[in-house]
């Protein structure tokens, strides 16, 4: 049983204003628990100051460790744990192995890339979200401050918000 | 299924007696020895029955149904190991075809049928009727009791009802008889009931040369041939590469002629007049259409040219006009004297006496042709046929029996007899299978198969052969001559009867066998006994007598369309109908199965505005008419048209019956003999089609370098002339060999090495007649699967070897490789009297093989001794392999074929579990939904290296042959291992016909391992 | 602060706001099934129950129930197993290369582009597994060892490659597909009412919440997705052409195959999609978001990619004459004079000429021509495939076995199901997901929509 979360959150109906907004509270420096859209709003991330994501770099890993296991696989079969006279071909006739191997390299990268992404964002079927609005999901954006992490005092924040265009003002314990 | 088995086990009882039997076989019998007496081998042969039916069982099981329980042998015949094959020599006879054979048995059950090299006759080669024979053997139409009024009754009461009739004049007819034991015991039982006759007929008579010998030489006999002989052949209809007389004998002697090489440089020169294209004709170097209504004005100015030019008196006939090819025939043959041959089909006694006294002026007798030592493959008269007929009608005898012929089906007195039996009392057959005679008489008593039988057979002076049973009766039936004996009065057996016969006839005749049981023994092991005799007769005819009928009968232009009966190299006359493996045995010129029909020229077609597959009604002058689909013939004389006989049968079994017409009424009998041509009244459109079944729908080889030919003078000046030798140019702007291209540039990625074995097959091109005896050869040892009509028309036939018959087109542009020259229509009409090639093709076991490389499962691969492989349990079935084959030779399983219903009635060999006791159980049934095709039987090559390595030596050159190899009567396709210097096909490849030696589709780089030999025509 | 563009006409009409994109788009997945969908997803039903009639005729019987004999191995089949392939290849184009190249136009079509992918792909693999002799044992080019040891695969084999391209393009394209739709599966979690689709749709949406790191991470995810899945859709047919490319038929062994057959693919994929998508709008009535402009940019490209084939297909020809190898001269002569002229000429009519008509603006812009062509021009691909594979093999090397091809009625239903498979997945699709990506919508709205999203 962990002790329950204590958010405000600040509604928003614009994603420019709640971009405006997300900065003038971090310049205020409030830390905000996280920001959420109904959509991606470009640039957001300098503005809650996160760095670039990995995944590219896992891409790339998964890629180099398929080609390698697609080559192994058909030198291996084909070249030496069963070695037959095909058509007169080597036994190994690396040409006829490129197709393969590509297809590999794809289907390693795009499946481990996709893990990760589903691992690090917690994105399991039986994983049970804080929804802190539903509205999120059809036009709302939310600034979501966990008040334990911050100093300021919730009037305080509640004012920021205000002051930075939200519509609405919310507080709620998950 | 079980009853059948029920019937099988019938042997069973006889069990009890086995201590005897091993004491019997022991001290009778020497072992070398494969067959023993009577007793012994009966019991013996009871024992490979019952291992036959397990082993017949285990196979079954191979086709994934329910697995039956195999039976083992309570004491082992010394000479029968289970899964080793078992080789006894005997002979072939139907009706006047002869050959003497060897019988392949497994566990007791006689599974092929192969040539016999200590034949002087057929010297080892076999014919596609031969090869099918044992199939006829499990037919599951045979008589399986003697039948009296169709139902099946005991022997006992048989023997006893027809004893109580048989008394007056009793007439035995029957088609030629070429067992001398057989004609005795007929003799016997001929002077046992006074007044009674033996008459003998043959529905493809040749009485007209026997009667013309008679006139010529009073020799009542065909003469025997010697083509091998003959430089310049010259042949009036006569298709004896096909079906004319002894056409196996032929092909062996024609092909001796017409093989070339680094040490023989000279052919016999062939010319063919003939009507309707005919294997033979198709063989010729010069072809010439011509009416059966020219034959005998053709043949008579061929006399006069030869006679006026040799100073003998000419026959006052009128000139033919415009026969090509006539005036240098005569020319060639007058410069071979003495080692020439002409022959004719004609069935016309007065033809018959023109060519003998051609033969007699050439000098060929005694050379080429011989009257002194005359052959027995046609004995029937037709005019005491003709006698026989109307003496029944006026009541003339109490009784008919037919010895295992049908006259009722293939003689032109069909109706007349079948009235004529109406008041004969006793009206009996004789015969192993139901037919159309056998349908109209009261006895049946039901004959062995021959493979059941023994027998003996003298198909030519100083020419015997044994046959032996190699399988004990499968049914309550009775060998002919078992049942005549009974009639007699005897009670000897078959097997002693031929035995004395041979004892008191053959054994004085020789001189190294000192007892009689060693001559026997010796004979029975050989399967022939041959003595030379010497006697000679001498030619005494006034030919010009002949002058005032012959141009009576013939015309130099009539304007009547003619037809001609002509008989199938697979059908013949039609006495196998009910063989599936025959019914679909593609014709070697037509290419057409399953059917009969009327073969016309293009020419004629526009004119009478016929295609391919009308059906036409045809009205004979005689009153006679049929219906048959048209089938467009290159070749075929203009205003001519012509059927084959064997059709239409009515009383053959579920696959013979009512497959094609009947065309035995449209046999004309003349004074005294039958004849196959006439005149039709009118031939009409009925508006309706039958498509015909056909295996090569297109003929021409649209100018590719597939057959390469070329003619004699050519070949002589330069041993590869006709051969296409493909040039790549490289990128480095090299003209290069296509095979020395390649990708794998690096020494340890080049192609494999076959270090031990590399087999292969050449093809002599030349020597190829089309006979067509491989393909069945290989359906017999390979388990193909019979498909049936509607599967050939939707092009699915499953023959692992086929004979690609070309018409070479009369197009001038051949050589135009243009864009407008292939554009050219041309290309695709062979013309109206095209040359024809033909070229058997099988898989090619290509080195680099394309079907392997696109096989995703490795079903298919290269084995170690350059065979292409196929693992039929690991194929999934995509057909890439097929679709990617240049050779197109691949064959897919597009069905179950041994449980589906729709080839119940054509596929007995896999659908019914007597005809399934054919299956050679070393070939797997290949299950639905695989590829399968030739695998140069490799079931043979492993049985040849394990008989080597017992001995623990390499296989002899030779010792190992592939059943299309073992089964060509010429000698056309050599099988052998590539590696091995001084085998006969490293020779004919790398020496003796280096030149002439050429790969299929050479520039693709497929480098396959069966090669050919070019196409040379002497013209 | 509204940016809205002069320069294209607006990609979304009728001044929507961001709740109004929610509700269009949700609603069909939330209301209970208009008539309209009813009718078309019975029609499929029904038709995919009569195509697996003929399949069980197949399975049952054998190959044999179909026309193919000893000449021609592939036909149909295999005919249609490239034409669905080809076709799939739109959906990924759509998404993957249209995201690379930022063109915003995609967003309310893509989503049902990739669920055409996933079905056609689906339909062209049915074809593989049906043509096999045995399917029984249809898993045996999979990488596994066979039943006596380790007899492997053959990777030499064109086949084995398809398998592996083909399963890698229909898993990858269905992740992409997925984590596409997962924010908008999170819209329908947090409006569903009942408990049911609560429990299926937050499944689904695999707790998505909308934060703006999983934000980035999954634009990050979708970018690479994208970088992976243009060469993946440019290989895959690549190596469908190489079951041909690399044979040795005449007619199949040419090398201008990889590019002409992805051109053939983008070109028929793209048509599919608009025949689809003209369906699905008029059904929906999502005028407003899939709008001409749409319509008209893949009409463009289908001019572009229908071009291309077109030029393919001379270069064949001349490629033919040119190599002065004889076989391969007459196996292009023989598909346009012989047998099967019709099936050539029905080819070039369709695949070459009807989309030059496109160049008029008129034609380009008018729903009803567009819905025909882009039939035609399936029709015309569907062609093009059966006469490479016919055509080269009734007449390769040896003319003794020369044949013809003759389809049976099981062929033709063959090919009817998998229609029916397609429609009935489609359908069954465009009924429980939102057939149009929202999230995406949104996003593009402010910036490419006619009016401002109204405050409220």
């Amino acid at each position: 049983m962990k002790d329950k979360k204590h958010y405000i959150l600040g509604v928003f109906d614009d994603d420019d204003v709640v971009m405006h907004a997300a900065h003038d509270v971090r310049h205020e420096g409030v830390k905000i628990h996280e920001l959420f859209s109904p959509f991606p709003i470009h640039g957001i991330d300098d503005v809650l100051g996160y760095k670039r994501s990995r995944l590219p770099r896992a891409a790339f890993m998964f890629g180099a460790l398929g080609l390698t296991c697609g080559l192994t696989m058909m030198i291996w079969m084909n070249g030496f744990d069963w070695p037959m006279n095909v058509g007169g071909k080597p036994n190994a006739p690396i040409p006829d192995f490129v197709p393969i191997s590509f297809e590999c390299t794809v289907l390693f990268s795009a499946f481990g890339m996709v893990g990760t992404f589903l691992v690090a964002s917690n994105l399991m079927p039986w994983s049970k979200p804080d929804i802190l609005d539903v509205r999120i999901t059809d036009d709302k954006f939310v600034i979501a401050i966990d008040l334990d992490k911050n100093k300021k005092s919730k009037e305080e924040i509640a004012a920021l918000l205000w002051k930075t265009g939200a519509k609405e003002v919310n507080e709620k314990e998950i | 299924m079980l009853e059948n088995n029920k019937t099988y086990w019938k042997g069973i009882e006889e069990l009890t007696q086995t201590p005897e039997f091993v004491a019997n076989a022991k001290q009778e019998f020497p072992d070398y020895l494969p067959s023993e007496s009577e007793n012994g081998g009966h019991y013996r042969r009871d024992f490979l029955k019952l291992m036959g039916f397990g082993v017949a069982a285990a196979t079954l099981a191979a086709c994934e149904t329910p697995v039956r329980k195999a039976i083992p042998y309570l004491n082992k015949p010394e000479e029968i190991d289970p899964s080793m094959p078992n080789y006894y020599a005997s002979t072939y006879i139907d009706g006047g075809d002869y050959c003497s054979i060897v019988v392949k048995t497994r566990e007791g059950r006689p599974i092929k049928i192969e040539g016999n090299k200590n034949s002087s006759i057929s010297q080892g080669g076999l014919s596609a009727r031969v090869a099918a024979s044992v199939l006829s053997l499990y037919d599951k139409a045979r008589f399986t009791a003697p039948q009296i009024k169709g139902a099946n009754v005991s022997w006992d009461e048989l023997d006893g009802k027809v004893a109580e009739k048989l008394k007056g004049k009793i007439a035995v007819v029957s088609n030629t008889v070429l067992s001398p034991s057989l004609q005795q015991c007929i003799n016997e039982f001929v002077v046992k009931y006074p007044g009674s006759v033996h008459v003998s007929y043959d529905p493809n008579s040749a009485s007209g040369i026997i009667e013309a010998n008679e006139k010529s030489f009073g020799v009542s006999a065909l003469p025997s041939y010697d083509f091998s002989k003959a430089s310049v052949i010259v042949s009036f209809g006569a298709d004896f590469l096909g079906t004319w007389l002894s056409p196996i004998e032929f092909n062996k002697q024609y092909s001796k002629t017409r093989k070339l090489g680094k040490s023989k440089k000279e052919m016999s020169r062939h010319y063919q007049f003939e009507s309707l294209m005919s294997l033979t004709g198709a063989n010729a170097d010069f072809r010439t259409a011509i009416k059966p209504s020219q034959e005998g004005l053709v043949i008579s100015n061929l006399y006069n040219l030869i006679a006026s030019k040799s100073g003998a008196a000419t026959i006052a006939v009128g000139e033919v006009k415009d026969i090509k090819f006539l005036q240098k025939a005569a020319d060639d043959l007058l410069n071979a004297k003495g080692k020439s041959l002409v022959v004719s089909g004609s069935n016309d006694t007065n033809v018959q006496l023109v060519v003998n006294a051609i033969n007699n002026l050439l000098g060929n007798y005694g050379v080429t042709v011989n009257s002194s030592i005359p052959t027995f493959n046609r004995k029937g008269k037709d005019a005491d046929f003709k006698k026989f007929v109307s003496d029944l009608k006026n009541g003339g005898y109490n009784g008919v029996i037919f010895l295992n012929c049908n006259p009722i089906y293939d003689s032109a007195f069909s109706t007349e007899l079948k009235s004529a039996l109406a008041n004969v009392d006793l009206k009996v057959a004789i015969s192993d299978k139901p037919n159309e005679t056998t349908a109209v008489v009261d006895f049946v008593a039901a004959d062995n198969h021959f493979l059941e039988s023994w027998t003996d057979a003298n198909p030519k002076k100083g020419c015997y052969s044994l046959g032996q049973p190699t399988i004990s009766p499968l049914f309550k039936t009775r060998q002919a001559i078992d049942t005549i004996l009974k009639w007699t009065g005897s009670n000897a057996t078959a097997y002693d009867y031929i035995k004395t016969y041979w004892s008191t006839n053959l054994f004085p005749l020789q001189s190294e066998k000192s007892s009689f049981q060693s001559f026997w023994d010796n004979t029975l092991h050989n399967g022939v006994f041959e003595i030379s005799s010497s006697s000679t007769v001498s030619y005494s005819f006034d030919i010009t007598s002949v002058s005032s009928i012959i141009s009576s009968t013939y015309k130099s232009a009539s304007q009547d369309i003619e037809y001609v009966i002509y008989e199938k190299v697979g059908m013949g006359v039609g006495s196998q109908a009910n063989n599936p493996w025959l019914q679909e045995l593609p014709e070697p010129i037509s290419k057409a199965c399953w059917d009969n029909y009327v073969t016309v020229s293009q020419k004629f077609a526009n004119e009478k505005g016929l295609a391919q597959g009308d059906l036409v009604k045809i009205d004979s002058k005689t009153g006679k008419s049929i219906t048959l689909p048209v089938l467009i013939q290159p070749g075929q004389a203009q205003n001519t048209i012509a059927f084959a006989m064997g059709y239409g049968r009515t009383v053959a079994g579920k696959v013979g019956n009512n497959v094609g017409q009947n065309v035995f009424p449209f046999v004309n009998i003349n004074s005294t003999t039958a004849s196959f041509t006439g005149s039709i009244a009118a031939i009409t459109k009925t508006g309706e089609t039958r498509e015909i079944a056909q295996t090569q729908t297109h003929h021409t080889m649209m100018s590719r370098p597939i057959v390469q030919e070329s003619v004699l003078k050519e070949y002589i000046k330069n041993p590869s002339a006709g051969r296409y030798e493909p040039k790549i140019k490289t990128t480095e702007g090299i003209e290069k060999k296509p095979t020395d291209i390649t990708l794998w540039k690096t020494e340890s990625l080049k192609t494999h090495n076959y270090n031990n074995h590399f087999w292969g097959l050449a093809i002599d091109l030349n020597s190829c007649t089309g006979c067509s005896a491989c393909v069945i050869s290989c359906q017999a040892e390979n388990n193909v699967p019979v498909v049936g009509r509607q599967e050939v028309l939707n092009r699915r036939e499953m023959h692992w070897i086929r004979i690609d018959r070309y018409y070479s087109s009369d197009a001038q542009n051949q050589e135009d490789k243009s864009v407008a020259g292939l554009l050219d229509r041309e290309r695709e009409n062979p013309g109206e009297n095209p040359q024809v090639v033909f070229q058997p093709v099988m898989c090619q076991h290509c080195n680099n093989a394309p079907c392997e490389t696109v096989c995703p499962v490795l079903a298919t691969t290269h084995s170690t001794e350059g065979l292409n492989q196929m693992t039929y349990n690991r194929c999934v079935g995509t057909r890439y392999c097929a679709n990617n084959c240049p050779y197109k030779v691949r064959r897919f399983n597009w069905f179950s074929y041994y449980t589906n219903k729709k080839f119940a009635d054509v596929n007995p060999t896999l659908m019914d579990d007597l005809g399934r006791m054919v299956l050679n159980p070393d070939v797997t049934v290949r299950a639905r939904g695989v590829m399968e095709k030739c695998s140069m039987c490799v079931q043979r090559i492993q049985a040849g290296k394990l008989a080597a390595k017992i001995e623990s030596r390499r296989p002899v050159d030779g010792e190992i042959e592939t059943a299309c190899s073992q089964s060509c009567p010429t000698e056309a396709l050599v099988f052998g291992d590539m590696n091995d210097s001084e085998s006969r096909i490293s020779k004919l490849m790398n020496d003796e016909n280096k030149e002439r030696n050429y790969f299929l589709l050479e520039e693709i780089n497929v480098k396959p391992s069966v090669s050919y030999l070019t196409k040379i025509r002497n013209v | 602060m509204q940016v809205s563009s002069h320069v294209r006409p607006p990609l979304v009409t009728g001044g929507k706001t961001y709740h109004d994109v929610t509700n269009d788009i949700s609603k069909h997945v939330e209301s209970a099934p208009n008539i309209r969908w009813i009718a078309a997803f019975t029609v499929s039903f029904l038709t995919l129950c009569y195509g697996l009639f003929c399949v069980y005729r197949t399975l049952w019987f054998g190959i044999g129930e179909w026309g193919l004999n000893k000449t021609v191995g592939w036909a149909w089949d295999i005919t249609n197993f490239v034409w669905w392939v080809g076709i799939g290849h739109a959906g990924t184009l759509i998404s993957a290369i249209l995201l690379l190249f930022r063109q915003k136009w995609r967003t309310s079509i893509n989503r049902a582009a990739e669920a055409m992918t996933i079905f056609a792909v689906l339909c062209a693999a049915s074809f593989i597994l049906a043509h096999m002799g045995r399917p029984w044992v249809g898993y045996w080019p999979l990488p596994l060892p066979n039943t006596f040891g380790s007899l492997w695969v053959n990777f030499n084999s064109p086949l084995v490659w398809d398998v592996f391209a083909i399963s890698t393009y229909l898993s990858v394209s269905t992740v992409f597909w997925y984590i596409g739709l997962i924010p908008d599966l999170g819209t329908i979690r947090d409006r569903a009412t009942n408990t049911i689709s609560k429990i299926i749709y937050g499944a689904l949406s695999l707790g998505w919440t909308g934060g703006a790191k999983d934000w980035s991470r999954y634009e990050a995810v979708c970018l690479i997705l994208a970088g992976l899945s243009t060469p993946l859709v440019l290989s895959v047919h690549t190596i469908v052409s190489m079951d041909f490319a690399t044979s040795v038929i005449p007619g199949w062994h040419t090398t201008i195959f990889p590019p002409y057959f992805v051109a053939g693919a983008i070109f028929s994929g793209f048509a599919m999609v608009l025949t689809l998508m003209i369906v699905t709008r008029a059904v929906y009535k999502l005028e407003d978001y899939i709008t001409l402009e749409h319509i008209e940019s893949m009409n463009k490209i289908i001019i572009l990619t229908g071009s291309i084939v077109g030029v393919a297909y001379i270069t064949e020809f001349f490629i033919a004459w040119y190599s002065g190898v004889e076989y391969e001269s007459y196996c292009f002569i023989n598909r346009a004079t012989g047998p099967y002229w019709w099936a050539y000429w029905s080819m070039m009519t369709c695949n070459v000429l009807s989309p030059q008509l496109f160049w008029i603006k008129k034609i380009r812009r008018s729903i009803a021509a567009t819905f025909i062509l882009s039939i035609v021009v399936n029709i015309g691909m569907w062609f093009e495939r059966f006469v490479i594979i016919v055509s080269s093999l009734h007449r390769d090397y040896v003319p003794s076995s020369w044949a013809m091809f003759y389809p049976t009625y099981v062929d033709v239903g063959v090919y009817i199901n998998s229609f029916g498979l397609f429609f009935t997945l489609f359908f069954l699709f465009a009924k429980f997901l939102p057939v149009v990506n929202m999230a995406e919508i949104k996003a593009v709205l402010k910036s490419s929509s006619g009016s401002q999203p109204v405050h409220h």
